[in-house]
């Protein structure tokens, strides 16, 4: 019984919990009802929506820490000029929305896959994550920065220092892994939904077409490609036709499915990464 | 009031915080509650006071649910009654508030003391400075730490004046002093407490000073002598691993103690090799401050330190004598400083690389004043020792020494307890052996019996002789005056003070 309370107790643990039983639920009910091709799309596009977001943690988390090194590093040793290049560099990614920024790498790397430069979804994923991670990864830098400041304000960064321990192995260890990796673990899960949100936003805005250097057909299926379906549209535009005929509405379940499917997964997944880093914080009093 | 006896069991949702069952509050009687830091003092007298939160901690007191002892009017009386001046002032003020107004919150309006009050805690303050003080905001005007402390003591002697002429039918009374003088000088903190007992030779009421600080025992026996019937000294003390009992400390323990010390202090001598020699000006942050050998700051002097010496500086609070000990620690750039360190001549204009690759861990060391910012609170005890310059196998040896320091509580679980878990005292003494360990020959101390109960800072006291004895130089700095002059020659006390 405890461990049932332990897991239910805290509301990052249960929309977690409940995240997976719903996807899970939902599975089980295409499996019964979805068109096996229409199903493959839906899972496919899911799993790969999923890896990605994965890769742009991984990205975004390398990224950050080395900046976050370099910049503290550059800031100790009284490297100021080269400070000062590295900031403004960092500033200048940053001072490009997300989302424009995500669409010019996006071009990029389909322009690159179409000319058949990239060619395997092993090559595709990495890039495709890297081009996101290189506008989430600021957030990233300013929170380990933020860290770091507020340690060495304190006795704690001096303190250690005085009795001779490594500066390197104060901001890394004591500083970034043992006092902030919680923190760090709440920002990367809020990474995490701003991935899947670009990654939706995006793939929808090319596969309508806002792009046309980019065919995105060669492109393995996402949620966001998927939404942009001919036929999602057609599952989600059945919708409307509640208001004239209140009766259809099962018939959502069980014959517009595709669309349904994936509209609901990525809205599911982002108001569950929502509650998930809400309750994480107030878990751990950020 | 009758004497009231109580049980008080105090826990988070996960884990016990504190419990003690032999908690006393006996009527008309002050009472000095001694004990380490973080042992449960303040947390217990919350409780008893009505003042803990019960959505955010579990408590019971003498078997009742927190909710329904908040209900009872003994706890409602004793709140009207009274007053709790918290530890650190800057919690209980509003910034948006003029002090002035502040001090005349609700009841405190009709008190009719205030400006007797006010002329005693601020007797050396001249009356404009003190009508300027009491206009401003907490923020962004910062008002000093003492003067908010003493702006809280004039809150809570308007309170204690009100109960003693208002007469109320119950006479349910608790004032609480929680390190009412952590933030004052002895001359201030001498004030407080000349205050404190002239107004309770006036009418007795019940209160209770939570302390640290050991040599208001001697100023209560040197000036108050004539109340000590209805002055009890108790200590709080460890019973289990969240379990405290009260028990009474002997103030003739201490004052003994005192007296050993001071007989048996080591005279100064020439003989060992000058390790650390500090120039007797130097500017920094645009302040230019002087070392003197003498309490009247006459005789400006080297601060000299040998091998094997125990050297003490001194100077009211806020003056810089943490200051002095980071600049010779190279952690500050000052303007104008001159030192020899192991023969070595530093300067400010000297690189701060130096620092870490000539001074850091391997000839001198520093231990931090505040524990709980000093040490890594998310490691565990014995991980407050990795990455630390030791010399080869002296791994072995730390079990050892954390023995010495924490003696009857080492045990596996202890060496792999959280920091963050351990008592004020305990933190203190860690961050104490982090710097002792590395066998430095120059040791610089910044109030290191902070947060020490009696018996602790024996210990650390004991330890330090041991090192002193092998021919480390010891440079302390603390507020804690009685104790230092008692053990530090006069010849070895140095005087800091900002030039004009």
């Amino acid at each position: 019984m405890k461990p049932i309370q332990h897991l239910f107790g805290h509301k990052d643990k249960r929309w977690a919990l409940s995240w997976v039983l719903v996807v899970l639920v939902l599975f089980l009910w295409d499996l019964h009802f979805l068109n096996r091709p229409s199903l493959k799309l839906v899972v496919s596009g899911f799993i790969n929506t999923m890896i990605i977001s994965g890769l742009v943690i991984l990205f975004t988390l390398v990224l950050g820490w080395v900046f976050t090194i370099l910049l503290d590093a550059m800031q100790s040793r009284r490297r100021e000029k080269t400070h000062f290049v590295v900031t403004f560099l960092l500033n200048l990614v940053r001072s490009i929305p997300q989302i424009v920024g995500v669409l010019f790498g996006y071009v990029i790397v389909t322009t690159l896959h179409r000319q058949g430069i990239i060619s395997s979804k092993m090559q595709l994923f990495p890039l495709l994550a890297f081009a996101m991670a290189l506008f989430i990864f600021p957030e990233v830098v300013d929170l380990m920065r933020e860290r770091i400041d507020h340690y060495r304000k304190l006795d704690f960064f001096n303190a250690m220092r005085v009795c001779g321990i490594r500066e390197s192995r104060i901001v890394n260890f004591n500083i970034l892994w043992r006092n902030s990796r919680i923190h760090i673990f709440n920002k990367l899960i809020s990474v995490f939904g701003i991935a899947v949100f670009l990654q939706c936003s995006v793939d929808f805005i090319i596969s309508v077409g806002l792009s046309t250097d980019v065919n995105p057909i060669s492109l393995p299926p996402t949620l966001g490609s998927l939404l942009a379906h001919y036929d999602s549209k057609q599952d989600i535009q059945s919708i409307a036709s509640l208001f004239s005929d209140v009766s259809y509405f099962p018939q959502l379940f069980t014959i517009h499915l595709q669309g349904v499917s994936v509209a609901f997964l990525i809205v599911f997944t982002l108001v569950s990464i929502y509650n998930i880093s809400n309750g994480y914080a107030e878990r751990n009093q950020l | 009031m009758n004497q009231a006896r109580f049980s008080v069991e105090i826990a988070t949702e996960t884990r016990p915080v504190v419990s003690v069952s032999d908690f006393v509050i006996e009527p008309d009687t002050i009472t000095f509650l001694f004990g380490e830091s973080g042992i449960g003092k303040s947390m217990i007298s919350k409780a008893i006071y009505g003042l803990i939160d019960p959505a955010r901690l579990r408590v019971s007191v003498n078997g009742r649910n927190y909710s329904e002892y908040l209900r009872r009017s003994w706890t409602r009386n004793l709140q009207e009654n009274s007053f709790f001046v918290f530890q650190e002032p800057s919690s209980h003020l509003n910034p948006l508030v003029r002090l002035h107004e502040q001090l005349n919150e609700g009841s405190l309006s009709k008190a009719t003391n205030e400006e007797d009050v006010l002329r005693r805690l601020w007797q050396s303050v001249p009356a404009e400075t003190l009508e300027r003080i009491l206009r401003i905001y907490p923020k962004p005007y910062r008002p000093s730490g003492g003067e908010k402390q003493r702006l809280l003591l004039a809150m809570a002697f308007k309170k204690i004046g009100l109960f003693q002429s208002s007469n109320p039918e119950d006479r349910t009374n608790f004032f609480v002093f929680d390190e009412p003088t952590g933030s004052l000088d002895n001359v201030y903190r001498n004030l407080f407490l000349e205050l404190l007992f002239d107004t309770f030779r006036k009418s007795p009421f019940t209160a209770m000073l939570i302390t640290h600080d050991y040599s208001i025992i001697s100023e209560i026996f040197q000036k108050h002598n004539d109340i000590l019937s209805r002055v009890r000294f108790k200590e709080l003390v460890r019973a289990g691993e969240s379990r405290v009992s009260v028990r009474d400390f002997s103030p003739d323990h201490y004052l003994n103690w005192l007296r050993k010390a001071s007989g048996s202090r080591v005279p100064a001598s020439s003989a060992g090799e000058v390790v650390l020699d500090v120039s007797p000006r130097f500017s920094i942050f645009g302040r230019k401050l002087g070392i003197y050998a003498d309490h009247a700051k006459t005789r400006p002097a080297r601060l000299t330190v040998r091998s094997g010496e125990m050297v003490y500086v001194k100077a009211p609070s806020g003056v810089g004598k943490t200051t002095l000990a980071k600049l010779i620690m190279g952690l500050y750039q000052a303007e104008e400083f001159e030192m020899k360190l192991l023969g070595k001549t530093m300067t400010h204009q000297t690189p701060p690389r130096m620092w870490p690759q000539k001074v850091w861990g391997k000839n001198a060391g520093m231990v931090f004043q505040h524990a709980d910012e000093a040490l890594d609170l998310e490691a565990t005890v014995k991980e407050t020792f990795d990455g630390l310059p030791l010399e080869k196998g002296r791994n072995r040896s730390l079990k050892t020494d954390i023995a010495e320091l924490f003696e009857g509580e080492i045990d596996s679980s202890f060496l792999n307890k959280k920091v963050k878990l351990l008592s004020g005292g305990q933190k203190q003494r860690l961050n104490l052996l982090r710097t002792l360990v590395l066998k430095t020959g120059v040791v610089i101390l910044d109030e290191p019996l902070n947060a020490l109960d009696f018996g602790s800072i024996q210990r650390v006291l004991a330890i330090l002789e041991r090192h002193r004895n092998r021919g480390a130089a010891l440079l302390m700095i603390s507020h804690n005056e009685e104790i230092f002059d008692a053990l530090v020659d006069p010849a070895l006390v140095y005087h800091l003070a900002e030039l004009n």
